[in-house]
């Protein structure tokens, strides 16, 4: 587990630095158990700063979502460096960013957290529900323990992890300039066979299970904005000339979006799960992801968010390439 | 009462190009398809329509004619994205549509009497035209007119041939500009803003209406202080990206103003404490 | 008119009086509470908190035609939105109905809005009381509004235990409750002042407040602050707070072209939070940031809004803060609005 204090510490000596602009870690939600991002720009800022099973978010987005201004006349841009928190999965994230030339490795400081699983905040929330005063959550061998209103609840771990980090296989960072804890050995794998349970369904089941789903989309465009991995200035899903999707809200435009998303995450999905847990409608996004994911594994033994030296996947081509599956 | 999201087919009398290049700017002078939409129709200078073309899209531009100017209506249009790409691509004897009028109107009842001074820059001349031509046809209303104008290039300047018979009628006083030194012109170069300082109109009993590029304006506000006019003596136009044009779609605001709604005419003194009216 | 009562037994006869209207419940997606039109009364699940998606997508749908057109053929059919018949929403929360009483200022302003005005002309209200708030986030008393609120509804039901307690508020209720007739009784003598006790319960309830008094005067004063940098820092710029939110109406029109020539111009949500929502064809955003963005947004809600129509646009329904995937709060970001200097 993460000593706090220890954290902090490093946290301070890190913003201290002349060449950082800005630390973004987590802290404190507003109510309940909830954790949130935190950007702090100074030493004095730093006791805010936690590390919890609470701590959900994948901060490597902000370093792609930050909006870059024209620089106005007469001043330098600013050029130091941002350092970001990282759990495991997270850090695939900046791996594939740095694969795609996103960044040079240069420009950012990485404090890697080896994790031990956050937890689903639904199941928390469905499992000690109308908690206002701020909780905590931590883990204790193999129980989470949570703190509020006077209260410590134990519960087993396996009935709070989310399920993307019962399937992990990368629980300490890929990258990091300091690690904040002792390293995590993998606890988990990813066999698909949820997927492979889905990939046996008949075509008019997929059609059924998909349209109920997607019939409840709202084009809120959440999934799209939390993906690290998202970042294209110019997204086709926006462009109005010429316009790819409508934006008019249908089953039809609606799937077409989803798909299209999916087929552009291919062999760059890093699996943080984020888009999963934001969609406000609860489209199990993460099982188009990982259908992609698990063809790439096997087509091109290829895993995205893995080597910040290899080349990204779709702009490599070698010869023994499989064509089998083109048509 | 109208549906208002439902526009008028205009056809097209004349198409004609102002300027030329990349963001090049064409006139259309148009009428109702349906002639009895004229017994309704009444707008004034300042007013805005919706234009478009069914299966593009629509975009707001100002009502570039007076209602003095019977039986047609004018629009500049400058090429800018894809509504006004495909509105370029039509003559005379073509239809759009239009929606309106919207927006609100040069307070023009308030203003008689007084010396009007329209300062404009490039495309923003065409909400001022309007307000040229009413004073033109309603002469004895209001004092002295004087116009300053000014473009990139002389290639840049709109309604080129109004311009010459505007200075030779003795309506109005004209003042044109360029911006950079050019072979044969026999007027000022240099920007707006200095043409107006050289101008220099007195503020007295008198009234300043400009729109340009917001730096034009940022400078043209300014001068005007330094001249002496107060701020609910000047006016100008604000734009911003419009859907509807009525006030409902909540994306034109600047501030708690609307810019569909309660302007796109607003007095100095209306958004000076407004700081996005300078976003 | 003397309050009834609607025995639980008798809600499935009576939603199946109510099909041959477009009747809209909460009904279940997975594990979703979404408002949809039921012709199968099992499918109305009433056991619920509040919806994700509120029922403001019934009068003003996420996406419509205005009107469509056909090349060739200068006329343009507009759209008849008395074709969608007269609709009853069953089952709403009084924060949602007040919601839209607060939207129908905006949408009757100057302009009549022809395709939102008729919808509300032709739907009725039924509303469900909270007899606990739905969510720990819920404000709606610091609005005016209230876990029993009449306002914006035709029936307000009031789960009693066995029964629903059934008050008709509006003409349109009465008329309602008179189709409804044959499965209604009296209610007992009393039930209404029970009701008004667990009302006054309900509202000792609601964890989450804030003073909004000199708010709307005083966030233009705010404009440069910090608050607004910290308030955005984290938000992904999504349509989250937006699209659940009951008072929010911004739309986009676009056209769209299908087979043959023939094709529609639309209205969809739209949200003040998306990067292109003020992008000028020229290139120009005056929002060029989610700062600007954020400021604007809270601005319009409790600055610009209530200057215009005399009401703050927010009923305190407390999704934005549930559903925001990184906990931005809008009561906390008030309540630093109060505390700035």
């Amino acid at each position: 587990m993460v000593e706090v204090e220890k954290l902090r510490e490093i946290a301070r000596e890190v913003i201290s630095r002349d060449d950082v602009r800005q630390l973004i870690g987590y802290r404190q939600g507003t109510y309940g158990f909830r954790a949130r991002p935190a950007f702090i720009t100074s030493p004095e800022e730093v006791d805010q700063l936690i590390f919890s099973p609470a701590c959900v978010n994948n901060l490597a987005t902000y370093l792609t979502l930050e909006e870059k201004l024209p620089v106005p006349r007469g001043q330098e841009p600013d050029l130091r460096k941002v350092a970001v928190m990282v759990k495991g999965c997270d850090s695939r994230a900046l791996v594939q960013q740095m694969e795609e030339k996103a960044y040079e490795r240069d420009r950012i400081v990485v404090l890697g957290i080896p994790c031990t699983g956050v937890v689903d905040m639904d199941k928390v929330e469905e499992r000690f529900p109308n908690v206002l005063s701020r909780g905590e959550i931590a883990l204790e061998g193999d129980k989470f323990i949570l703190s509020f209103d006077g209260r410590r609840e134990e519960v087993p771990k396996e009935e709070l992890l989310a399920d993307k980090c019962k399937r992990c296989r990368y629980p300490t960072p890929l990258v990091y300039d300091q690690l904040l804890d002792q390293e995590v050995a993998r606890f988990a794998d990813d066999d698909y066979s949820d997927i492979v349970e889905l990939e046996k369904r008949s075509a008019e089941e997929k059609w059924a299970y998909w349209e109920e789903k997607f019939s409840r989309c709202i084009r809120c465009y959440s999934c799209r904005n939390v993906c690290p991995m998202c970042y294209c200035e110019d997204c086709v899903l926006d462009r109005l000339n010429p316009q790819w999707m409508r934006r008019s809200v249908d089953l039809s435009e609606n799937t077409a979006y989803h798909i299209a998303r999916a087929y552009h995450l291919a062999g760059r999905c890093i699996q943080c799960g984020e888009c999963q847990r934001v969609c406000p409608v609860e489209i199990p996004l993460m099982e188009l992801n990982r259908k992609f994911y698990k063809d790439v594994e096997e087509l091109y033994d290829y895993e995205p968010g893995t080597d910040a030296e290899a080349p990204p996947l779709l702009a490599t081509f070698k010869v023994d390439d499989r064509e089998d599956f083109i048509l | 009462m109208k549906n208002p999201y439902i526009p008028y087919e205009v056809k097209i009398l004349d198409a004609r190009y102002e300027t030329p290049g990349d963001r090049c700017i064409k006139t259309f002078k148009v009428t109702f398809a349906d002639e009895k939409v004229w017994d309704t129709w009444s707008h004034l200078p300042g007013q805005c329509a919706m234009v478009g073309i069914p299966g593009v899209g629509e975009s707001m531009f100002c009502i570039s004619s007076s209602p003095t100017e019977k039986g047609y209506l004018r629009f500049s249009i400058m090429k800018m994205g894809k509504n006004t790409t495909a509105l370029h691509e039509l003559e005379a004897g073509d239809s759009f549509y239009v929606r309106g009028p919207l927006g609100n109107n040069f307070p023009l009842e308030e203003w008689k009497g007084k010396n009007i001074i329209t300062i404009g820059g490039g495309i923003g001349q065409a909400p001022l035209r309007p307000v040229i031509q009413w004073i033109r046809d309603n002469r004895e209303d209001y004092g002295e007119l004087t116009v300053i104008y000014g473009a990139r290039t002389s290639a840049d300047h709109c309604f080129k041939d109004e311009f010459e018979e505007l200075n030779s009628c003795g309506d109005a006083c004209c003042h044109l500009a360029i911006d950079v030194e050019e072979e044969g012109w026999p007027h000022f170069v240099g920007f707006v803003p200095q043409l107006l300082m050289e101008v220099s109109p007195s503020p007295e009993n008198a009234i300043a209406v400009t729109c340009g590029p917001p730096i034009m304006i940022k400078f043209v506000l300014q001068n005007l202080e330094k001249l002496g006019f107060t701020p609910d003596q000047v006016y100008t136009t604000l734009e911003n990206r419009m859907k509807c044009g009525i006030g409902k779609c909540g994306r034109c605001n600047v501030g708690h103003l609307y810019v569909c709604k309660d302007g796109p005419v607003f007095s100095y003194a209306q958004i000076k404490d407004i700081p996005e009216a300078f976003a | 008119m003397a309050a009834k009562k609607l025995s639980k037994e008798k809600v499935q006869e009576a939603l199946q009086e109510l099909t041959k209207f477009r009747l809209i419940a909460p009904a279940k997606s997975d594990e979703v509470v979404i408002f949809k039109q039921i012709t199968d009364p099992g499918e109305a699940f009433l056991d619920y908190g509040n919806s994700t998606v509120p029922p403001k997508k019934v009068v003003f749908p996420q996406t419509e035609t205005l009107f469509r057109f056909q090349r060739g053929n200068p006329e343009l059919r507009e759209k008849n939105v008395e074709e969608e018949g007269t609709t009853v929403i069953f089952g709403l929360r009084p924060c949602d109905a007040r919601a839209m009483s607060i939207v129908d200022r905006l949408f009757s302003w100057d302009f009549e809005d022809p395709y939102y005005l008729k919808r509300r002309e032709l739907t009725t209200l039924v509303g469900l009381a909270c007899n606990e708030p739905p969510s720990i986030n819920c404000f709606c008393t610091s609005l005016g509004g209230s876990p029993f609120g009449k306002e914006g509804l035709d029936i307000l039901l009031t789960d009693m235990g066995d029964h629903y307690l059934v008050q008709a508020l509006t003409e349109k209720g009465e008329k309602l409750q008179d189709i409804l007739s044959a499965h209604l009784e009296d209610a007992p003598a009393e039930e209404e002042k029970k009701a008004e006790e667990m009302a006054a319960q309900a509202e000792g309830k609601i964890a989450r407040s804030i003073n909004t008094e000199g708010i709307p005067e005083k966030l233009p004063t705010l404009w440069e602050h910090e608050l607004w940098k910290k308030a955005s820092a984290a938000c992904l710029g999504c349509g989250i707070c937006t699209f659940l939110c009951p008072t929010c109406h911004c739309f986009d029109i676009q056209d769209e072209v299908e087979e043959m020539g023939e094709g529609r111009r639309a209205r969809m949500w739209d949200s003040c939070m998306f990067s292109e929502y003020t992008l000028h064809a020229s290139g120009h955003n005056p929002r060029p940031t989610r700062r600007e963005r954020t400021r604007n947004r809270i601005s319009h809600k409790y600055s610009y809004y209530p200057k215009r129509f005399e009401v703050i646009a927010c009923v305190g329904c407390g999704r934005c803060i549930n559903l925001c995937p990184v906990n931005i709060d809008i009561l906390e970001i008030l309540e630093q609005v109060v505390d700035a200097s």
